[in-house]
């Protein structure tokens, strides 16, 4: 089954890089456009959206480990041929592929309408669709190597970044802004907490990475930590935007950029907003390259060739274009992220494929452990 | 074919062409810096107008071309039906593109303020270059245009000169409200809680030739005061607020850094005494006992002996007088500031917002009639705990004699 062998030889992963690049691609939504903040009808309840969301994260997580860890040599891709047989398996994977695409293009659109909208909205928004697409390809054509390595550097950059963002603008915070606590009840929030943990199910795209990883099993703990580590953030994130914007929270389209905004020490430090965005922006690269990549080995898996990088820049182009043609404008965007639009089709994407595999295997029951049964 | 290397080098080449900037490059010598705005109803009916004033870079700096006698700034004003068009129109008077990431200060005209500002409101939020940190302020009995034409000794930058005077005001006397574009907005909307503003007034000079300072030529006909605060329901301005006024809702509101009250001599009747605050609290709360609100103010607040104007050997006993005293003075700016609250029917203090946080089903049930019925009429309970710290470095007065 295996369709390019220097994957498993010579480019792997270690589990902490896994990590970087989990926290790193959830926290892209969070530091652009925060659609779980935006629209929400009682702004001081964001945190508890955040905590919900990561809490139902964690069974994900832990089922899609439960998947890999029967093929812990084998991609998603791989393993649902094993499961489903070639056709069905094909077929799946062609969709999740998409999924990942999908997933890349909003990334890169999300970048390109957050520099229109804030620092340069002459420029037309395919050349920051374009670039970061390019950059992103690049990093995937490289191998996942490069990805994860690029992640780990930048995980420490977005973490004292996010610090500084969360912590500068005290001057500006109200922490009573904070209550009342559920004013509304949790029925109010449903909507927010459901898009906001629809955004976890893009951790599914670890499942491409799991067999790429030195140590498989590292695969479950590192998830673990990432969607902890990412949890705490967007909760931090979310009280803090509450305590300096208070009501007017949700009518920001860009809320960490206009948190950025606010940072003024002594009249002396301030106008820094460009260095998180661009921090910010580096982040998104890296998500994109991890969904680009993970996209091309899909694909080159499912035609069952040998190298997946003649893929990524074909996939960089459809990616962008996906971006650009799904919405005419910026509220079109938003709309698309609620729960009863895209999030119903991911849900069922993301689910349905997980549901699907998990009673093939129980159905299988001990007949396939073989088949994966290399580390 | 051409090797890696080689395309490399070809591709390092193309990127030369993109250093001479993007689509949105902004050179600083093709920029106005705008560094205040003042708004104020047109003449024509239903337009606004927008007064701005441009700093002039080649007057402030130094060397050859700097000329110190020239005003520091350019004012003019153009008008619109938005903030947005006024500001666009304002490109056919400037030979420079207008840019609003440095502006300092959003003033509104008294008349503009007093029907209502909410049309001029959406821009400063919703505009990529202009910041929620402004300042926001409104002249009162004049317009904007009028406030923008003030001067100031020792700044040659009027927005930079009024900005001294507020951080000045705030940190020294506590008779200011500082307030940026983000708290404001945010009172606008957030429930049980009217904005408030930095209140500006015009003072007149007298015309003396003799001008001191670094203002070497130019006479300054008029200045600007930053005092008080101007305060708003809903979106209207519909009062402002005197020095004590105002320290009395900074009391409330925590945010007195340092303040002097000046109270009677205990042991002197009709003399004087300066007590320099250096820390003080505030706590609110709203409760609602027996069908009826009560809000209950707490404030603690340290000082040290200022000034005196007379001979004050401080006792036990004067002691504790000077702190009752003091705990008296505090009282009295809270209950101006809530009288004054009370009749113009508007919860400045906000109130209705902690009874919101602390209650918000009963808040549903009151919201409507909070700022007209129940706010004017609500009992306010003050407890003030004061204490005097320090003497400065001597214990007593100098003492006169006769000898």
């Amino acid at each position: 089954m295996r369709t390019d062998e220097e994957f498993t030889s010579n480019d792997l992963i270690q589990g902490h890089q896994l990590m970087a690049l989990i926290f790193v691609s959830r926290l892209v939504p969070i530091t652009v456009t925060f659609p779980s903040i935006t629209g929400i009808s009682v702004p001081q309840d964001g945190w508890i959206v955040m905590f919900i969301s990561t809490l139902g994260a964690i069974p994900v997580v832990l089922w899609i480990n439960w998947l890999a860890q029967a093929f812990p040599r084998r991609t998603i891709v791989e393993y649902s041929e094993i499961l489903l047989g070639k056709i069905a398996g094909k077929a799946l994977s062609l969709v999740f592929v998409f999924y990942l695409l999908l997933i890349a293009g909003i990334t890169a659109r999300q970048v390109g309408e957050a520099y229109t909208a804030a620092i340069m909205p002459e420029t037309p928004i395919l050349v920051f669709m374009g670039v970061i697409a390019f950059v992103a390809g690049n990093a995937a054509y490289n191998g996942v190597e490069v990805v994860g390595r690029v992640a780990e550097t930048v995980f420490w950059i977005v973490l004292v970044v996010t610090v500084v963002v969360l912590t500068l603008p005290m001057n500006a915070m109200r922490f009573e802004n904070l209550r009342p606590v559920l004013p509304g009840g949790l029925g109010i929030i449903v909507k927010e907490t459901a898009t906001s943990w629809i955004i976890f199910l893009e951790i599914i795209v670890s499942a491409m990475i799991v067999p790429f990883l030195t140590r498989p099993s590292d695969a479950r703990r590192f998830s673990l930590l990432a969607v902890g580590g990412v949890g705490l953030v967007g909760m931090s994130f979310a009280a803090v935007l509450v305590a300096v914007f208070g009501v007017l929270t949700p009518t920001l389209t860009l809320p960490a950029f206009s948190l950025g905004r606010l940072i003024s020490i002594g009249d002396f430090l301030e106008r820094i907003e460009v260095i998180p965005m661009g921090i910010w922006t580096v982040s998104a690269g890296v998500k994109m390259s991890f969904f680009l990549w993970a996209g091309a080995v899909g694909l080159a898996q499912i035609c069952g060739l040998r190298r997946y990088q003649p893929f990524v820049y074909p996939l960089c182009v459809l990616s962008v274009s996906l971006g650009v043609l799904l919405f005419d404008d910026v509220m079109e965007m938003e709309r698309f992220s609620a729960p009863e639009r895209s999030g119903i089709c991911i849900m069922v994407i993301v689910l349905g494929f997980m549901t699907v595999l998990t009673l093939a295997r129980l159905l299988r029951g001990n007949r396939t452990s073989g088949d994966g049964g290399e580390g | 074919m051409l090797s890696g290397r080689q395309v490399s080098i070809l591709l390092l080449v193309c990127l030369l062409l993109s250093l001479s900037g993007c689509w949105s490059r902004r050179e600083i010598e093709t920029l106005g810096f705008v560094m205040a705005m003042g708004i104020d109803k047109a003449q024509e009916e239903g337009k606004l107008q927008l007064t701005m004033l441009v700093a002039k870079p080649f007057a402030l700096g130094g060397g050859e071309k700097s000329n110190p006698q020239e005003a520091a700034v350019w004012i003019f004003s153009s008008t619109g039906d938005t903030v947005f068009e006024a500001i666009r129109n304002g490109n056919s008077q400037s030979p420079r593109r207008l840019f609003f990431a440095h502006n300092r200060w959003v003033l509104f005209g008294e008349e503009l303020a007093r029907e209502g500002i909410q049309q001029a409101l959406d821009f400063w939020s919703r505009d990529g270059e202009s910041r929620r940190t402004v300042h926001v302020a409104v002249a009162k009995g004049t317009t904007a245009s009028q406030m923008l034409q003030t001067r100031f000794e020792l700044e040659r930058q009027p927005s930079e000169g009024a900005r001294g005077i507020l951080n000045n005001a705030a940190k020294a006397l506590s008779t200011v409200v500082t307030v940026r574009l983000n708290e404001f907005l945010q009172s606008l909307e957030s429930p049980g809680v009217s904005p408030v503003a930095s209140r500006a007034d015009i003072v007149p000079r007298p015309k003396d030739p003799d001008v001191r300072g670094e203002v070497v030529e130019e006479v300054i006909g008029s200045s600007a005061r930053i005092t008080g605060a101007a305060v708003f329901k809903r979106d209207h301005l519909v009062g402002w607020l005197d020095q004590s006024e105002t320290r009395g809702l900074n009391w409330v509101r925590s945010e007195v850094r340092s303040a002097l009250l000046v109270i009677e001599d205990p042991g002197n009747p009709g003399q004087r005494i300066g007590i320099e605050i250096t820390r003080a609290r505030g706590q609110s709360s709203v409760e609602h006992v027996d069908g009826r609100f009560v809000a209950r103010i707490k404030v603690e607040a340290e000082g040290h002996l200022g000034d005196t104007t007379a001979f004050v050997e401080p006792e036990t006993d004067i002691w504790e007088l000077l702190e009752k005293r003091m705990a008296q003075a505090i009282r009295e700016d809270i209950y101006a500031a809530v009288s004054k609250g009370q009749k113009l029917q508007t919860d400045f203090f906000g109130f209705g917002s902690y009874l919101y946080r602390s209650n918000p089903r009963l808040w549903s049930q009151v919201e409507d009639e909070w700022q007209d019925l129940i706010f004017p009429t609500m009992a306010v309970e003050i407890d003030v705990r004061s204490q005097l710290r320090r003497t400065g470095l001597v214990i007593r007065s100098d003492k006169l004699t006769s000898r």
